[in-house]
């Protein structure tokens, strides 16, 4: 927790001192909130389940499958794909 | 279950090439029955007694009368034959896992085989009885279709005293902002041994999945003002997978209750949290594992678990995917999927959990409270109340010293 509070600090001052609008004031409703949730998981861990995409016995074939570029993107502020979800393998997609 | 099993029939299962618009197809049974416990009467193969208990710390059952020890047969062969995994084609499903008749009554009598007498059981409360006439004990073997006898039972391998070391350290870590009742309740001797169903299930599927991903080519950064942009140029690509992979004692709760893990209503999530289990160890259904132990009995059958069992294997096959997506360092979008389940194979089983429960009602909110310990590794989570009271003081406090610090490097850097 105390990592990602320097983190934020380091990101908030930055942001400050570059457009001048005092957003290292948000640090403080941001860090009690942050230390809020932490320690509620902590104790409830609502959150857990079990992992059975990496803790089940599973043998696959070699992955196959195509690529083909479709589009280009330019002069994007965005700093990932629209809608990643690589790594959320339980949100579910239109089912065919 | 392991690589050996028995050759399937061919039955197509759901989501199999050739299934849409046929008849549902007629699962394959495998009987898994202990015959020689059909009569109710477990005696001890070397002295006849019938007082027989597990002993926790070796897995074995144990004669109480003369101290023999032995175990029932594992599972595994029971169910498995010589069919590779990836060969695993229609469902098969074992005979302690087939559908519940909802009037079969959990009622049963048994004739013991000492006296000669009638002895009722209520399998909803428990799964053995002593006869009021001879005193031997009589146990539920046979599998009626009520859903109390599965076709196994994994056997406790942690003792209650070390579940109650896990637990007291486990809460003992949480304390500080526990609710106060919470505190001054806790007795984690209190914790109960009980035998949870769980749905074990082999499969064997294919699953595709489309989307879209990026490649960064270029990151520069623009001046605007005093301010410096970043902006990126990115090749698009339309990408599909494709993975055939089996999956080997995937577990998962065939109980409604347990099944329902709405973190804001229960906590049921700690249990399943504590999954997987060595299901592999798993041995041929004896009642006796269960005396001193509690267990619950399944209300789902196979076409009501089918369901979460194809979004497991969904989910799975995304995780299998992902490194094959690796050079997409901006990400994937995956919007589209599809899931063929080849085979599956079915095995009802109770697994061992040590169960301590809080009950807290607040502001005519009721919730219990579960710290459960895996009943073979050990692997302990848990749900511990909070004060609130407690909980936002120490926001608000970290959140004072924060905001104290965000002012004072204001007022230095200007």
């Amino acid at each position: 927790m105390i990592p990602t509070l320097i983190g934020a600090l380091g990101v908030l001052l930055e942001t400050t001192l570059d457009d001048g609008t005092p957003w290292i004031l948000l640090l403080g409703p941001a860090g009690a909130v942050g230390v809020y949730w932490g320690l509620f998981q902590y104790y409830r861990n609502t959150g857990k389940s079990h992992s059975f995409e990496r803790e089940t016995l599973i043998e696959s074939k070699p992955i196959t499958g195509d690529d083909r570029k479709v589009d280009e993107v330019r002069g994007t502020q965005r700093t990932a794909i629209a809608g990643n979800n690589v790594r959320d393998y339980r949100q579910r997609v239109q089912r065919l | 279950m392991s690589d050996s099993q028995a050759p399937p029939e061919g039955v197509p299962g759901p989501g199999a090439p050739g299934a849409a618009g046929a008849d549902p197809p007629v699962p394959r049974t495998v009987d898994t029955a202990n015959e020689a416990l059909r009569d109710g009467v477990n005696r001890c193969p070397r002295c006849g007694s019938t007082e027989i208990q597990l002993r926790v710390s070796s897995g074995m059952l144990v004669c109480l009368f003369c101290r023999h020890e032995w175990s029932e047969a594992r599972i595994d062969p029971v169910v498995s034959g010589e069919v590779p995994l990836h060969d695993l084609t229609g469902t098969t499903v074992a005979s302690g896992a087939t559908d519940i008749s909802p009037e079969v009554s959990g009622v049963m009598t048994l004739k013991c085989g000492g006296c000669g007498s009638e002895v009722v059981v209520n399998t909803a409360e428990a799964m053995s009885s002593r006869c009021h006439w001879c005193r031997h004990v009589l146990t539920i073997n046979e599998q009626v279709p009520n859903g109390a006898v599965p076709d196994a039972v994994l056997p406790f391998g942690i003792t209650r005293d070390q579940a109650v070391q896990r637990i007291r350290d486990f809460a003992g870590s949480r304390k500080l902002f526990a609710h106060r009742r919470f505190r001054s309740d806790f007795a984690p001797e209190n914790v109960v041994g009980v035998y949870l169903p769980y749905m074990v299930v082999d499969g064997n599927a294919s699953a595709d999945v489309h989307g879209h991903g990026e490649i960064e080519t270029r990151r520069y950064t623009r001046k605007r003002g005093d301010d410096e942009e970043t902006f990126y140029d990115a090749d698009v690509y339309q990408v599909g997978r494709h993975v055939d992979f089996t999956v080997d004692d995937l577990t998962i709760e065939s109980s409604a209750e347990r099944a329902n893990q709405d973190s804001f209503v229960n906590t049921n999530n700690v249990i399943n949290t504590i999954l997987p289990f060595d299901t592999k160890n798993a041995v041929r259904w004896n009642a006796n594992y269960l005396v001193g132990f509690t267990s619950e009995r399944r209300d789902q059958d196979v076409s009501q678990i089918q369901p979460v069992l194809e979004d497991q294997l969904l989910s799975i096959a995304r995780a299998q995917v992902e490194g094959s997506v690796a050079r997409y360092n901006r990400g994937v979008r995956w919007e589209a999927e599809r899931l063929a389940v080849h085979g599956t194979r079915w095995v009802s089983m109770y697994l061992p959990v040590w169960l301590y429960s809080f009950y807290q009602e607040e502001n005519g909110k009721a919730m219990v409270h579960y710290i459960a310990v895996n009943g073979r590794t050990g692997e302990t989570m848990g749900s511990v109340p909070v004060s609130q009271g407690r909980l936002i003081l120490a926001a608000l406090t970290a959140g004072t010293v924060l905001e104290g610090l965000a002012i004072w490097l204001l007022v230095v850097m200007s």
